[in-house]
């Protein structure tokens, strides 16, 4: 005969619930962390670690933005995205690259401003970056929030400019595209 | 080193689990506390991307959300939550308000047209902690009210899911990188070039030009690269094999630092959930062990005085 004793009704249940818990709990990471690595896609919340797969395609072009702003002092100064969005940390990077692509404007279904200008433009193709004097107007008002108007380093504009690397070779980084202006 | 796992398994504490849930939690309300949900709130509406399960919220709400008061009361929300999610207070539905409101808001940054996974693992922490008793002990909750016994994997399985959940990342990594790019990922000019173009902008985390020396040494960043692959294929030994994650952590830590100066970001909540991989429960022992022995060196120098 065993010479251990039977665990209270109420710890044997406690016990299988735990059991059931966690094994739903690792179900429901499993099931769609392996869809999303098998598709490799990334489907917020379900992570596919796909992050730098391909690493650096030397002979393909680059096209890199430079944030930068005019001050009341009439200097040019170069502006980390960071410190006007930190919430948004690398990822200001991204949303640079697909507000300029008009990404949003792309959706099946997108916001109601976007179909608006949408509708206006018809069939004539909208220029690129259409939106983004809208988030340059943003990091102005969040810059300048932190500089007093009285501050030489008070900004009068702010710009974004557009530059290709185009590749190859490890030089020749700074071919200029084109440039974003906002008055503020 | 199977069987050492199903000890570990069995010996982890109540403590163990609310430590971690402590600095997970306590790791989000840091970074919310310093975030600017005023300049959140600036950013145009238009040029949202809803992703995944954000695509659900129609644009009124990201129109009603995209204003001061609408942030504003999102940060508070979020800091209210967490703060009681770390001080394990009414833990039950803090861990779990937490999840979602972490889940929401980092959703909601990723709707700009940028997937990041560093945050990644630290949200599927937060779901973990919220089905889990982190409460038992390290929590006002706790002092409240003794917690019912449970068995020992209670809090021993939500560890080693946390722990594989962080090798997953590493390891399915490197297994897509070998399978989207094959062996051309260890090409010479890999590193260099990706290493450039993250250093051209001003939009990154930092704006450092390292990278721009990397072409002189190119023919050994190859090496570099599987160093890092082997890394990320061996990083799930360090679950099974407590001796060797000192190397596989190190080796982690070093890498992600460098990703800092060489790439211009940092997954810097990746590092941090490496916590998951330290055994509290010594950790635990040795405080109080320490705290043990001040207190007898206090008494016996009151007594040496004394006499």
């Amino acid at each position: 005969m065993s010479a251990r004793a039977t665990p209270p009704l109420n710890q044997t249940s406690i016990s299988r619930q735990l059991r059931r818990k966690y094994f739903l709990l690792t179900l429901g990471f499993l099931l769609p962390l392996t869809w999303a690595f098998v598709r490799t896609r990334n489907l917020y919340p379900v992570a596919s670690w796909n992050v730098m797969t391909q690493g650096g395609q030397l002979q393909q072009s680059c096209t890199y933005f430079v944030l930068r702003g005019e001050t009341v002092s009439g200097e040019v100064i170069d502006i980390p995205a960071i410190s006007v969005s930190n919430a948004m940390r690398s990822r200001n990077w991204g949303m640079v690259a697909a507000i300029a692509r008009n990404e949003s404007l792309k959706l099946p279904s997108p916001h109601p401003k976007n179909a608006e200008l949408l509708t206006k433009a018809g069939a004539t193709p909208l220029p690129e970056g259409v939106r983004m004097n809208d988030l340059l107007k943003a990091w102005g008002e969040s810059y300048n929030s932190r500089h007093a108007a009285s501050s030489p380093t008070h900004l009068k504009a702010i710009r974004l400019d557009a530059y290709q690397w185009p590749g190859h070779e490890y030089s020749n980084f700074r071919l200029f595209v084109q440039s974003w202006r906002q008055e503020l | 080193m199977a069987s050492g796992t199903l000890v570990r398994l069995t010996s982890a504490t109540p403590s163990a689990l609310g430590v971690l849930r402590v600095i997970i939690s306590g790791t989000f309300l840091v970074s919310v506390l310093g975030a600017s949900f005023y300049d959140l709130a600036r950013l145009p509406v238009t040029t949202l991307l809803p992703t995944g399960l954000m695509k659900l919220l129609p644009w009124r709400f990201y129109d009603r959300l995209f204003t001061p008061v609408g942030m504003v009361s999102l940060k508070l929300a979020l800091v209210f939550s967490l703060s009681l999610s770390v001080a394990g207070f009414l833990t039950p539905v803090s861990t779990r308000t937490s999840a979602l409101l972490v889940l929401f808001y980092q959703g909601l940054l990723r709707c700009f047209g940028h997937f990041n996974h560093d945050e990644m693992i630290s949200i599927y922490f937060l779901i973990v902690l919220a089905f889990s008793p982190c409460a038992d002990a390290f929590s006002i909750d706790s002092f409240l009210k003794t917690p019912a016994r449970k068995p020992k994997f209670a809090y021993g399985y939500p560890i080693l899911l946390m722990q594989s959940l962080m090798a997953w990342s590493y390891f399915s990594s490197a297994l897509i990188k070998l399978r989207v790019s094959g062996l051309s990922y260890l090409s010479v000019d890999n590193l260099p070039t990706l290493a450039i173009t993250q250093s051209l902008d001003n939009l990154h985390d930092a704006h450092f030009q390292l990278a721009f020396w990397l072409p002189a040494v190119r023919h050994y960043t190859s090496f570099m690269l599987a160093l890092v692959l082997v890394w990320e294929l061996v990083f799930p030994v360090a679950i099974f094999w407590k001796r060797s994650r000192w190397v596989i952590l190190g080796f982690g830590i070093i890498f992600h630092v460098v990703t800092l100066f060489l790439l211009n970001f940092i997954f810097s909540y990746q590092l941090v959930m490496y916590v998951v991989f330290i055994d509290w429960r010594r950790v635990l022992m040795w405080f109080r062990k320490l705290r043990l022995s001040q207190a007898t060196t206090a008494n016996w120098n009151r007594l040496s005085v004394s006499s």
